[in-house]
């Protein structure tokens, strides 16, 4: 693989995350980091939406209008979202699972990191390596998502997908469940990162 | 070619447009079926958690079929009533053709205008009569299903759900297994006006018709309680009036019929 490919696939994930880094799309982080199993839902939707919708986006990019680019960019992402949502919507297992995310996965349309994807990479770069762009961003995304999700879960209700882990003992913690304490969490993914990767810290 | 052309603009967005529409009602229209379906299941769910057929999170767990399968196994008969209170029609309860009025919209609108309305009853082998209820919450709409006992006056039970309440506040009315279960052993108290109060210190009042509206949901709590309202006042002349019991013959025993004022 050469390098420039690699480092579009690893980049948003680690050093670029859009999260932790860019601080892009923190949003739906704090809101759908409850439980786990919502939590991993949503960052595969994310990950499909961003994916798809710079695929596409790369495709049309030599015929888009210039002045009308970025109306052009969200029918293609509001299309995205729509059959993501009908899709979960259709699906015997994964219905229970939008309802609980209601308006999360229609708000992936108003997700920073999707329309910042496509018009900062998208639209000058080819189909394939745009396509990997987009779910590497998702999946940087869910990354994040997914270990706030693991904490909040965890602390909050005792248990991992639905499953009890820690004893029945456990009192769970009321403010893990939240929305502030995602935010402190997600202070203290931020603070590890850059901890760990010192081209991230500032004079 | 010169893609800031006026003409040009106009006619990509309009193909874009058109093309994205026609792919989402193609992929809609597939994909319905299967929807509705997910959408039966979940109003059967919620109807017989509000029965008590089996604990709510039992039939969260349970597959679509065996929801049906449930249903059917414990229903006795459905039919729907007009605002006389005299039945209007029969809903199959076959396992193949399940029939339930889902669309409560339509209903709430044509009981607020008066006019024809086919208000569903669904009675349960163990005697237990539930009735849907419709209204607008804070942001989109608010539904449940109430259970009555044989009786018709005291409440067994009662599920409500909503479209897109706050999470942590609306949204308790479905989240918080503690709010629906308050309404076990409620009272209806049919005639009076309001039947039902969802409201501020009504529990205080030690009146068996009230539950205390929800802290910080005061918008939710209030289009709840107005649907409660509206909804009991539509069966009111079905159940309050002994149109049910003369209907169900043998268990018309005016023993159990409650009416006495608090």
């Amino acid at each position: 693989m050469d390098k420039k490919l690699k480092e579009t696939i690893l980049n948003p994930i680690l050093k670029g995350n859009p999260i932790t880094v860019l601080v892009l799309g923190i949003c739906s982080a704090l809101a759908v980091t409850v439980q786990l199993k919502g939590a991993l839902v949503m960052a595969l939707s994310v990950i499909a939406v961003t994916g798809l919708s710079s695929l596409v986006c790369s495709l049309l990019r030599n015929t888009i209008p210039n002045r009308v680019r970025i109306i052009v960019q969200l029918v293609v992402v509001a299309m995205m979202v729509i059959l993501v949502d009908q899709i979960l919507k259709a699906g015997e297992g994964t219905y229970a699972i939008d309802k609980q995310l209601s308006v999360y996965i229609g708000l992936i349309i108003t997700n920073c990191i999707v329309m910042g994807r496509i018009e900062a990479f998208a639209l000058g770069n080819k189909p394939i390596p745009s396509l990997l762009d987009g779910i590497a961003n998702g999946l940087g995304y869910g990354l994040i998502l997914v270990v706030v999700a693991f904490f909040r879960e965890l602390l909050g209700s005792g248990t991992l997908f639905g499953f009890q882990v820690l004893p029945s003992g456990y009192v769970p913690n009321n403010l893990v469940i939240l929305p502030p304490f995602a935010l402190i969490l997600l202070g203290c993914i931020i603070w590890v990162h850059r901890a760990i990767d010192k081209d991230l810290q500032e004079n | 070619m010169n893609t800031n052309n006026n003409v040009y603009t106009v006619i990509y967005t309009a193909v874009i447009v058109v093309v994205v529409a026609a792919l989402l009602a193609f992929v809609s229209g597939k994909l319905g079926p299967a929807q509705d379906a997910n959408a039966k299941a979940e109003t059967l769910r919620q109807m017989m958690s509000a029965a008590g057929v089996k604990p709510t999170e039992e039939l969260y767990a349970a597959r679509n079929a065996e929801v049906l399968q449930l249903y059917a196994d414990n229903i006795r008969e459905a039919y729907t009533i007009g605002l006389d209170g005299q039945k209007n029609g029969e809903l199959s309860v076959s396992k193949d053709k399940i029939e339930l009025i889902s669309k409560l919209k339509p209903q709430h609108k044509a009981i607020l205008a008066g006019g024809d309305v086919t208000l569903p009853v669904y009675i349960f082998n163990s005697g237990i009569a539930v009735i849907p209820i419709y209204g607008a919450g804070l942001w989109g709409p608010v539904w449940g299903y109430i259970a009555f006992q044989p009786d018709c006056h005291t409440i067994a039970g009662a599920f409500f759900d909503h479209e897109s309440e706050t999470p942590g506040l609306g949204a308790k009315i479905k989240d918080e297994p503690w709010f629906r279960e308050k309404f076990s052993g409620k009272t209806v108290e049919w005639g009076d006006t309001p039947a039902f109060r969802l409201e501020k210190h009504a529990e205080a009042t030690g009146a068996t018709n009230a539950v205390d509206a929800i802290t910080g949901a005061t918008m939710t709590s209030k289009g709840l309680n107005e649907a409660l309202n509206v909804w009991f006042k539509a069966y009111e002349k079905h159940f309050g009036s002994g149109a049910f019991f003369s209907m169900l013959g043998e268990h018309a025993d005016s023993e159990t019929i409650n009416t006495e004022e608090e």
